[in-house]
């Protein structure tokens, strides 16, 4: 039984409190290793602040999704029977608050060094970081924290990964608990990762006020055509707090996430990490994912760097000494207006000129910006977030297409670029079908 | 399936349903969408799970987003008690030109979800897609699927889900799917 509260000062929520059986999860190999990966991979070679780690915006997200559990539950808050009926009562209730709590402190476990930075090619098929976390959290390592919470482990997948990566279907209540944390519009992690990334990196677009917006969620059915299928809504006097929240989000992959030298970096980093790992991938073993953080690819990284001899040798070079290739071409409107492929086109123009060592493509496809979920309003009805705000509805999409060269052939390739610009990309306004 | 061709299959089964009275909203298009392929066996290669109102592709949402970003859709309030509509967006018709005719061996497959679930209202879609969810499934049986229905959508009482069984039972007889 938890015998004491353990409070822990936080730059974005002051302090945030957890009770000693809590404190075991904290205390536990999983955990402490988020100490050691950074929320933003390598952005702090860009943005020297951003060196904060998944550690501090786990605890974040587990404050914040207290907050919103404890908002949404309150039984005043609870305007509709399908809402009402959802919510467990008496020791239920504190069931579930304590499952969501372990959730949120878990729900990023599963990362690997530099998080998504190379998730995708550097780990065998079926496998990404919700799969290794949910592992993690079923699995032995943490069954004895799980038997001093008294919750099941199971439960608490569930809720961290949410139903899109756990492998049996969620109920309602468990979808509503997944929302709470890893919802697309305004999940706890969504919330802490903008206010913590924009305090931390000094871009200051991320900000919103989110002590508003928890104060306005509630559990709403979407009334849609007559659905009573309850979920995460708003009422109408938070509408602005998540305009901003949202607006907050699209400034923030214009300006951080999706910022292009950041977004070379990651290429340096998979293609070392690819010469660097025996085998070229990561294992998906827990002891091995347990061992190895950024501290040990960081360590790699600056053994090879400075070693011609040492795998990895060449894309650790440019990324630690600043070599990196540079930015030749970006997808633009104009280009895109004269054909849809445009990229695609520079991308094989240049590679071809220029070989394709010498040439790196990234691209982040585009992804609107507007999210629908219920608002309650003023008169008591249930209406959509985009009938409701023209603001919502307007929220640019966002993604780039990228084409990096070689430093050295930087300026020559621009040149050549420029002087043969429409050859390159022909005008026949089609639909492309890779990069767009 | 690329995932223009994708597209393509998309806007034209957008335009079967609202030929049925369907004001398309994301909800038709993910519950006509998940019929196509898991009863109709059309080879769009989503990942369904239990979510918003029954199965639900996670992947066809961003999709559907980038459709959004390209032009080849966009957002249309319908006002209260509706949700947001999609209508084919200005960069529609290339795709539809393009890849609409890949469409065209699916054509029997897609006019039958069409005709069946172009009418039906979400409160509707959302049952008999998770009528179809907990089938698939086979873990319950009979009436059990009610139950479990229920269970899983505590909105949706027994005696609704039961309807609904009924009426995907009588669609798996009636369905044609592709040939394999």
């Amino acid at each position: 039984m938890a015998t004491k509260t353990h409070e822990i000062r936080d730059p974005i929520h002051v302090f945030v409190r957890l009770d000693s059986d809590e404190r075991r999860l904290l205390d536990s190999r999983p955990f402490q290793r988020l100490r050691h990966i950074h929320q933003l991979a390598t952005t702090f070679l860009v943005y020297p602040g951003a060196t904060h780690t998944r550690f501090e915006h786990s605890l974040g997200v587990m404050e914040l999704a207290t907050r919103i559990y404890d908002v949404v539950t309150t039984p005043a808050n609870l305007l509709y029977d399908s809402a009402r009926a959802v919510v467990p009562r008496d020791d239920e209730y504190k069931y579930w608050r304590r499952v969501l709590r372990a959730a949120a402190l878990c729900h990023d476990i599963g990362h690997l060094p530099f998080s998504h930075a190379a998730e995708k090619e550097l780990l065998p098929a079926g496998y990404d970081h919700e799969r290794i976390g949910r592992e993690m959290i079923e699995g032995p390592v943490l069954r004895p924290v799980w038997d001093t919470l008294k919750v099941q482990p199971q439960d608490v997948a569930k809720v961290a990964v949410g139903p899109d990566k756990y492998p049996e279907p969620l109920n309602t209540w468990e979808n509503i608990l997944a929302e709470i944390i890893v919802g697309d519009a305004f999940g706890a992690d969504r919330m802490d990762y903008l206010l913590r990334d924009s305090h931390h990196a000094g871009v200051a677009y991320g900000r919103f006020d989110h002590f508003r917006l928890v104060d306005t969620m509630r559990i709403l059915p979407t009334s849609e055509d007559g659905s009573a299928e309850p979920s995460l809504g708003i009422t109408q006097g938070g509408l602005q707090s998540a305009e901003a929240l949202l607006w907050a989000r699209y400034l923030m992959f214009a300006q951080l996430y999706l910022h292009h030298v950041r977004r070379i970096y990651d290429v340096h980093l998979k293609e070392f990490l690819q010469q660097w790992l025996p085998g070229g991938r990561f294992h998906t073993d827990v002891e091995a994912h347990l061992r190895l953080s950024d501290s040990e690819v960081m360590s790699g990284l600056r053994d090879a760097a400075t070693d011609p001899s040492k795998p990895g040798h060449e894309p650790a070079r440019r990324l630690l000494k600043r070599e990196h290739y540079r930015l030749v071409y970006e997808k633009n409107p104009a280009d895109q207006e004269r054909n849809r492929q445009s990229t695609r086109c520079v991308y094989e123009a240049v590679a071809g000129e220029f070989g394709p060592a010498a040439v790196r493509l990234d691209s982040y496809p585009a992804k609107s910006g507007s999210v629908d979920f219920p608002v309650y309003t003023r008169n008591e009805r249930i209406e959509s977030s985009l009938d409701m705000s023209k603001t919502l509805k307007e929220i640019p999409t966002f993604g780039v297409d990228y084409v990096f060269i070689d430093p050295s052939l930087r300026e020559k390739a621009k040149d050549w670029l420029k002087q043969n610009r429409e050859r390159i990309i022909p005008a026949n306004g089609g639909t492309g079908d890779g990069v767009a | 399936m690329e995932w223009l061709e994708r597209a393509g299959l998309l806007l034209v089964m957008m335009r079967r349903l609202r030929e049925h009275e369907s004001w398309c909203g994301e909800t038709h298009i993910q519950k006509a969408a998940y019929f196509l392929q898991e009863l109709l066996r059309v080879p769009l290669e989503y990942r369904f799970v239990l979510y918003k109102h029954g199965p639900f592709s996670f992947e066809l949402r961003d999709e559907l987003a980038g459709m959004q970003a390209e032009g080849f859709l966009v957002v249309q309030p319908m006002g209260y008690p509706y949700g947001p509509s999609l209508r084919e967006g200005p960069a529609a018709e290339v795709v539809l030109k393009r890849y609409g005719k890949q469409a065209k061996a699916y054509r029997k497959q897609i006019e039958f979800v069409a005709a069946k679930l172009g009418d039906k209202r979400v409160v509707d879609l959302e049952k008999l897609a998770t009528a179809l969810y907990v089938t698939l499934e086979g873990r319950a049986t009979g009436q059990e699927r009610a139950g479990r229905i229920h269970a899983l959508k505590t909105h949706i009482p027994i005696e609704g889900a039961q309807t609904a069984l009924a009426e995907i039972d009588r669609m798996r007889e009636e369905a044609e799917p592709v040939a394999c």
